[in-house]
């Protein structure tokens, strides 16, 4: 069962972070935060969405230095290989996906 | 061996078989025959759309026949296909003798057949849905769509969709616990990780669906207007749902038929798959990545570009993960010495039209260009050539490749080779040509067109090739079904293949093997030859059949060591009965009769509940002899049995489909047009107390129980803490239904409702598992080693706990902060 999540964890923590901050998204623009005055030049939405997907990319990366790590990751092996591959899928995708949200204006 | 893993004779057998090969040979040839209804249909279609303005059909007997063609090639045919095939192969694969739950693939088939036929007859008596396979309202509301054409869709699906769960949670726990000794997740075959990712999948994109069709026919039959803008309802719920459940399920269909080439490739090479570790990666990734694309489906309907940004990105990222895949399969192919030999004709025909499916979903995943070639034909070919190219050809390939495991001969006529050359290349003649015609901006789902548009001559040449291709696909089921009649007998292991389920006598027998093999590597059968005579002579585990019973390994997840002996469930009829009613509680609302629905209902929990108890032993029998030395423990004395880990899998479906409802309550909240609503429920203290305190009580009730039961004490103190808090829980959520009486008013309301239906629904499951294990206790059927029922109970519990106590917070919450 250990073996299952260390395989399951990190790529699903990208799905649950990548819905939770296109969730942000949808209440940003239904309460118009994108308005509000934020940090410097940046509307209060801005940064509450960077700061969301900055978290995301920290999470994913603790996740994937946490299962380079024997203690967390186990024995070397064909889990540990494919758990740490997944993990890297998973903060690549995280920085892929969530990077719009530093380029794109947010409710157009 | 034989006598006791027998099915029972002559046609009752039928009705009370559980046996993996029974039932998947059933479910396979139901599955063709709807194939064959799909591929009628689509005929249909092209004869249409063959010509400028024919007469052929009237529109509204058009939109009944694309939706249907749809339907059936979706619902009653891709998914049931591969999981019959799954049924077939995947226990000799393992080197198990079946499937972990028996009875529960007899269910999944019987309430599949009736289902199934159901949806077929409202078609033939001219009642089918005509507002596409997606039924998007308010096209598919009451006003639009009267008449229950689109109430067959909705509860005709869904029952199918809960067949499809109940195969899921089977082959789940059927992968990671059922398997041959030694096998260890790195050791287990890779059409193995291909299917529990899918079954995965399948618990997690299902119930978005079942959400949706229960909210839209609730809207339609009582007037809860979930989708109704003009009462705080949003139409675009309805597409968040449906594609929530609708990308996966593409992957869902693709990723068995993957399997299949990663099974099949390497054998026709002669050589091992290349990447192994980077294909199961591959795979895990693909299914996750997949749920995080469904807006895509939703580019045209105006959400601002930073969401269309997050949902192109992720869209263009599985191109990837597909990548490394088919880059493994090119590798195996060039470390091997691949033979042309009729399963690798398929694959081949698979290479050439799926690449240029994914190739064209690339195109589509870009946003301005999905915006030019929205709900074109277009689309139509892109999908078709993802769908057939990426799931059909493969699955002809595993057919007949697998036909002498199925049908015990090999294929002598040659009918298949004209199949091919008729198929594929009459396939592409038909949807390339509708690229075309999509980007020259034929609309899909247009009853007809003019002459002068510019499209007549493509048209003409698709629906060609598409009779062309029918006649191909004709072939292939004479083909298959020639050779499976009388063909000549096959010997063992024909292809030379490394995986267990060649182990085996052709056909594969009842029991499949006679001793449960000890493998020490990827392909036992490469590795030791003589492997198959040595399970034969009864080398393996398990091999004496003195304690007159079915029974077959259960080993540890990671490692693969030997950790329990199932007891597997005889014949019985109990599955096809209790799909009788399951059924009819699903179909009786179409005609009304709702009281023959409740009784169906009620059939449905007492044919459980008799299931349930036929199940079990009123004495401890102690470790058992496993064979070659071993001393192993029942299954039904350990903490974590079968049922435990079935009802976990089940929970993880259910538990999404409680995520699916909150997330569409927030959806309404935050975007629909009518809100917020004219006032907010306010709890008072009284509601919340007993939510509270009913939680509690559960949560601690059932774990004091459980722990009188291991300590041989009295737990009637725990279970009426149990039963008292499910009590309260029940009553807190009777508590909203009364101070909000009217659910068709407003979105909020009947949101309202849901959410505390789900904690009476699930307070009410809890009492009725409470009760039967306080009456399984009086009945002796418990012991410090029989613990196993009180924990299935135990968690049941926890889960209504923790999600009756979120439901009735989120239900609070706003009349309380406001």
């Amino acid at each position: 069962m250990i073996d299952i999540l260390r395989l399951s964890v990190p790529i699903t923590v990208w799905l649950v972070s990548f819905s939770a901050v296109y969730g942000l998204h949808g209440i940003v623009c239904a309460a118009e935060w994108a308005g509000r005055p934020g940090i410097g030049h940046l509307s209060l939405g801005h940064v509450l969405l960077l700061a969301a997907s900055a978290m995301a990319v920290l999470v994913q990366a603790g996740l994937m230095f946490a299962i380079a790590n024997v203690r967390v990751g186990g024995p070397r092996g064909f889990t540990r290989r494919t758990s740490l591959a997944l993990a890297v899928t998973a903060l690549v995708a995280t920085v892929w996906t969530l990077f719009p949200v530093a380029v794109l204006p947010m409710c157009r | 061996m034989l006598t006791i893993w027998s099915s029972d004779p002559r046609f009752r057998g039928w009705l009370t078989t559980n046996n993996n090969n029974d039932i998947g040979t059933l479910f396979l040839c139901v599955a063709t025959a709807f194939f064959v209804v799909g591929g009628i249909l689509a005929m249909l279609i092209r004869a249409q759309l063959a010509t400028p303005g024919s007469a052929f059909m009237g529109p509204e007997a058009y939109n009944q026949v694309f939706t249907m063609h749809g339907t059936v090639m979706m619902f009653l045919f891709a998914i049931p296909f591969f999981e019959a095939l799954s049924m077939l192969i995947l226990p000799g694969m393992l080197g198990t003798r079946d499937m972990a739950f028996p009875r529960l693939g007899a269910y999944s088939l019987w309430v599949y057949i009736f289902g199934g036929s159901a949806v077929i007859a409202a078609m033939l008596i001219g009642l089918a849905p005509g507002g596409g396979w997606f039924m998007y309202p308010p096209l598919s509301s009451a006003a639009f769509s009267p008449g229950i054409g689109a109430d067959v869709w909705l509860l005709g699906i869904t029952s199918i969709e809960v067949s499809a769960i109940a195969t899921g949670c089977e082959v789940v726990v059927t992968v990671l616990r059922y398997r041959a000794a030694g096998m260890s997740l790195a050791r287990m075959p890779i059409f193995a990780w291909f299917i529990l990712v899918v079954s995965v999948m399948i618990l997690t994109a299902f119930p978005p669906m079942i959400l949706g069709s229960l909210l839209l026919e609730v809207e339609r039959a009582l007037g809860w207007p979930f989708f109704q803008v003009e009462n705080g309802g949003d139409p675009l719920l309805w597409q968040h749902l449906f594609w929530l459940f609708g990308h996966p399920e593409v992957y869902i269909i693709f990723l068995p038929a993957a399997g299949m080439i990663s099974t099949i490739l390497p054998v026709m090479a002669r050589t091992t798959l290349v990447g192994y570790g980077w294909v199961v990666t591959a795979v895990a990734s693909l299914a996750v990545l997949s749920f995080g694309l469904w807006v895509h489906h939703m580019f045209a309907t105006g959400i601002p570009h930073l969401s269309l940004a997050f949902f192109s990105a992720a869209s263009t990222l599985v191109a990837v993960p597909t990548a490394v895949m088919i880059f493994a399969w090119i590798g195996t192919l060039w470390q091997g010495r691949p033979t042309m030999k009729l399963p690798m004709l398929w694959i081949m025909g698979f290479f050439a039209t799926f690449i240029v499916g994914g190739l064209t979903g690339v195109m589509l995943a870009v946003v301005p260009f999905n915006w030019q070639a929205h709900d074109t034909y277009f689309v139509v070919a892109h999908l078709h050539y993802v769908l057939i190219g990426g799931y059909v050809f493969p699955m002809v390939a595993a057919i007949h490749f697998f036909l002498p495991l199925l049908g015990g001969r090999t294929r002598f006529f040659k009918l298949g080779e004209i199949a091919f050359w008729l198929t594929v290349p009459a396939f592409h003649f038909t949807f390339l040509a509708l690229h075309l015609a999509g980007l020259l901006g034929q609309r899909r789902r247009i009853w007809t067109y003019d002459d002068g548009q510019g499209w007549t001559v493509i048209n003409l040449v698709a629906s060609v090739g598409a009779f062309v291709m029918a006649i191909g696909f004709a072939l292939v089921i004479l083909d298959v079904i020639v050779n499976t009649l009388v063909s000549t007998r096959a010997r063992r292991n024909p292809w030379g293949a490394g995986t267990l389920e060649w182990a085996t006598s052709l056909p594969s027998p009842p029991y499949g093997f006679a001793s449960i093999p000890v493998v020490t590597g990827r392909y036992p059968l490469e590795s030791d030859p003589a492997l198959a005579h040595r399970i034969a002579r009864g080398e393996g585990y398990l091999a004496q059949s003195s304690r007159n019973r079915r029974e077959t390994l259960i080993v540890d997840t990671s490692t693969g060591a030997p950790a329990q002996v199932a007891v597997l469930p005889g014949n019985s009829r109990l599955p096809f009965l209790l799909a009788v009613v399951t059924s009819t509680s699903f179909l009786a609302p179409l005609v009304g009769a709702y009281w023959l629905s409740g009784a169906a209902l009620t059939g449905v929990v007492i044919l459980a509940l008799i299931w349930a108890w036929g199940l079990g032993a009123k004495t401890d029998e102690g470790p058992v002899d496993a064979g070659r030395g071993l001393s192993l423990p029942t299954s039904q004395e350990v903490p974590d049995p079968p049922g435990w880990w079935g009802s976990l899998m089940l929970l993880l479906a259910d538990g999404v489909h409680f995520g699916a409802l909150l997330f569409g309550y927030a959806f309404l909240w935050t975007l629909a047009p009518d809100w917020p609503p004219e006032s907010w429920l306010v709890p008072g203290t009284a509601g919340p107390v007993l939510a509270l305190g009913g939680a509690l009580g559960l949560v601690v009730g059932t774990r004091l129980a459980a722990r009188a039961i291991l300590r041989t004490r009295r737990p009637w103190i725990g279970f009426a803490l149990a039963v008292a808090g499910a009590m309260s829980l029940e009553m807190a959520a009777v508590s909203i239904w009364i101070m909000c009486p009217d659910p068709a008013a407003h979105a909020y309301v009947a949101t309202l409702w849901l959410l505390a239906g789900h904690v009476a629904l699930h307070a009410t499951i809890t009492l009725i598992m409470l009760g039967y294990l306080i009456a399984r206790v009086i009945a002796g059927y418990t012991s410090p080693r029989r613990i196993g029922e009180a924990r299935i109970v135990q968690l049941w519990g926890d889960f209504t706990a923790l999600t009756s106590s979120m439901a009735l917070a989120a239900a609070w919450a706003p009349g309380v902060f406001a």
